[in-house]
């Protein structure tokens, strides 16, 4: 087992290098503001006092290194220093949302995982059937339509020609649990759509491929009923592409998450991002952007990591 | 039961008759499963639900009709060469091809397609379809169709600037990396790396936050974040035809490393480009509809089907259409194009065999 573990550490280590190198690139990227993020807020009206005054409350004079490092330091123990805008602690402005978000991805993951994987496999072993065209058309037209649009063609009649959900996902705090899987069910639909549709035709790529390979066609040839050539030979080859396109479409998720709560007015992290992004206000953006380039690399490391551990070749050294 | 369902019906079975009497197999089972859904929808949602399927139907035959003619059309007016090879894509890509020439069309034409000007205001705010205004009016009171036709002009367009420009930047550092190989190719693949492992959207709003929103940020930031999708199959491609026996000989003719770029492997990479280009093109495109859906590419008054979605969007609760169109645009060009990128990548890998 040292082989392995040892692989899995190099990935590990690879992963924190990654998320270092993106958090220099977020926190620099503001740096290179013409001027700097006094002036840039308070735009050109502002009077020299105003700007110095907010120079002093951020701390510009210290060189950029030293302020990196200490906003390093805030964000590994979860603070993200100020809002430009509300003044509010950033990290008061995100814990909840970030649940919130949390919430709405890992619902989507749950419904959307098995049916895309199932859907999956059915098209390989029925490929190249009316069944498996109408579903490449089908797919192929979820993945290329913007988010908004399913969102938005989902609330026209879902919500609007038949009220059976609610167009808008607001959340108070008095919500039962089946009340809240109630009022998210229209933005949970439309992210399971996109990534239904993308997981399935990967899924469905891995298993030709696996199909194809010699000893299956070896096992076929050899006179193993159909179902134990799938459980036996192919399913322990199977879980490492399978776990890599469930991984990946997770981290898919991400970039989706923020365009479903802004149609569906949810209050998630995503929103938040948008909202900072139109006020300029630096601290939240670079939190949320770290937050989701973090999530991102590690669901991609969760990727790598899970296919190491199911590849019989690499469990099992010789 | 109208005369309506009876017609439907009695179309429905006799079709399948007629496919099950000309042993059309596939042609049977989809038709007869239709007629078998079409009970239960009936019974669930009455003559409303199957006039729905009808009317899908009729769109889907009358779409199909439309791909089969334009590419007789194409056949027709191209030479014996792409003929042969035209005649090969399926419907689906045919229609790929329609979909993108019209778009064209109406893009590189629209000052003279469209009514009004694209910042006119002609009418009420959320004015009904009238004659005059074939699509209604959007929330000032300009004319819908003409602004979707001017967005086939603005929104292809920045996409078509963006990924032109990533397309040039990756395919140049793919190349060059391939060719020189060592510390740059090493370097080039890292920032490929950095900046892939940052989601695209998220990458976008930080650099918009800081950049603001004008043009030229968008193409380039997108540019930035796309070339190193390019980037990495060029140098993949490009990778495996640098170890061949030619492109050794012109090394040791002495030829630079721009020459080798250019004479010997870029007229050999240029089939896996090509679909990569159509690919490409359509993130680029989402990305930036995605972006101006949040208020953060075009600015207004300029018309761009991602911000008409989020300007008419509150339409959506009355029950109108009207913000589905221009994102209904979006989704057709997309589609249309991967149904043609599918299609040639299908021709180049030599499924076709199988």
């Amino acid at each position: 087992m040292g082989d392995i573990t040892r692989l899995i550490l190099k990935r590990l280590g690879l992963g924190l290098v990654t998320i270092l190198v993106v958090s220099v690139l977020i926190f620099f990227a503001v740096e290179l503001l013409p001027g700097d993020i006094a002036q840039a807020v308070l735009g050109q009206g502002a009077t020299e006092e105003t700007v110095a005054a907010m120079r002093e409350q951020l701390g510009l004079d210290r060189p950029a290194f030293v302020r990196y490092f200490d906003w390093l330091g805030g964000a590994a123990t979860g603070d993200f220093g100020v809002s430009l805008v509300s003044g509010e602690r950033v990290s008061e402005a995100i814990s909840g949302r970030f649940a919130h978000t949390l919430f709405l991805a890992s619902y989507a993951a749950v419904i959307a995982v098995p049916i895309s994987i199932l859907l999956g496999v059915f098209t390989a072993l029925y490929r190249n059937t009316i069944f498996d065209r109408v579903a490449n058309v089908l797919t192929l037209s979820t993945i290329s339509s913007p988010e908004f649009f399913l969102g938005y063609i989902l609330i026209l009649f879902l919500a609007v020609r038949v009220t059976m959900f609610p167009a808008i996902a607001s959340l108070s705090s008095d919500m039962t649990f089946l009340e809240l899987l109630h009022r998210t069910f229209l933005p949970m639909l439309t992210l399971v759509l996109v990534v239904t549709a993308h997981m399935m035709r990967m899924t469905r790529a891995a298993i030709i491929n696996l199909l194809a390979s010699p000893y299956i066609e070896m096992a076929r040839l050899k006179g193993t009923p159909p179902w134990k050539v799938i459980v036996k030979h192919a399913l322990p080859n199977a879980w490492a592409p399978i776990i890599n396109v469930v991984a990946l479409n997770l981290a898919y998720l991400i970039t989706g998450v923020v365009l479903v709560e802004v149609v569906f007015v949810y209050p998630g992290i995503g929103q938040l991002l948008v909202d900072a992004v139109a006020k300029r206000d630096f601290p939240i953006v670079q939190a949320c952007c770290l937050i989701f380039a973090a999530t991102f690399i590690l669901l991609n490391l969760a990727a790598d990591v899970g296919s190491i551990l199911t590849n019989p070749r690499l469990r099992h050294p010789k | 039961m109208s005369i309506f369902v009876i017609v439907y019906y009695a179309a429905l079975i006799g079709a399948s008759c007629l496919a099950a009497f000309y042993k059309q197999r596939g042609v049977f089972m989809l038709i007869f499963s239709l007629t078998l859904v079409s009970f239960v929808l009936g019974i669930i949602g009455g003559a409303g639900a199957l006039r729905l399927v009808a009317t899908a139907a009729g769109v889907l035959a009358l779409a199909a009709g439309t791909s089969y003619a334009f590419r007789e059309f194409l056949i027709q007016i191209s030479r014996p060469n792409l003929a042969k090879e035209l005649r090969t894509a399926p419907l689906t890509a045919a229609f790929g091809m329609f979909v993108i020439f019209t778009y064209a069309i109406a893009g590189i034409f629209a000052p003279w397609i469209a009514p009004y000007g694209e910042a006119e205001v002609i009418g009420q705010a959320f004015a009904p379809p009238d004659q005059n205004m074939l699509l209604g009016g959007d929330q000032l009171g300009r004319d819908m169709f003409s602004r979707i036709i001017f967005g086939a002009r603005n929104s292809v367009g920045l996409a078509l600037m963006a990924t032109l420009l990533a397309f040039v930047m990756g395919a140049i550092a793919g190349l060059l990396a391939a060719v020189k190989g060592g510390w740059f190719d090493q370097l080039m693949g890292r920032i490929a790396d950095v900046i892939m492992s940052i989601p695209s959207l998220i990458f976008a709003l930080l650099m918009l936050s800081i950049f603001g929103t004008g043009l030229q940020v968008i193409v380039i930031v997108v540019a930035v974040i796309y070339s190193p999708r390019v980037f990495r199959l060029t140098r993949a491609v490009a990778g495996n035809i640098v170890v061949m026996d030619y492109v050794e000989a012109s090394k040791l003719r002495g030829e630079g490393d721009w020459y080798l770029v250019r004479k010997e492997i870029l007229p050999n990479a240029t089939a896996p480009l090509i679909a990569e280009f159509g690919l490409e093109f359509c993130f680029v495109f989402l990305l930036i509809a995605g972006l101006s859906f949040l208020g953060l590419g075009i600015q207004p008054p300029t018309a761009d089907w991602g911000s008409m979605v989020r300007e008419n969007a509150t339409l959506i609760s009355f029950g109108d259409i009207t913000p589905l169109i221009p994102a209904g645009a979006i989704a057709l060009l997309t589609v249309a194009i991967n149904f043609v990128v599918d299609w040639m990548l299908f021709r180049t890998s030599g499924l076709k065999e199988q």
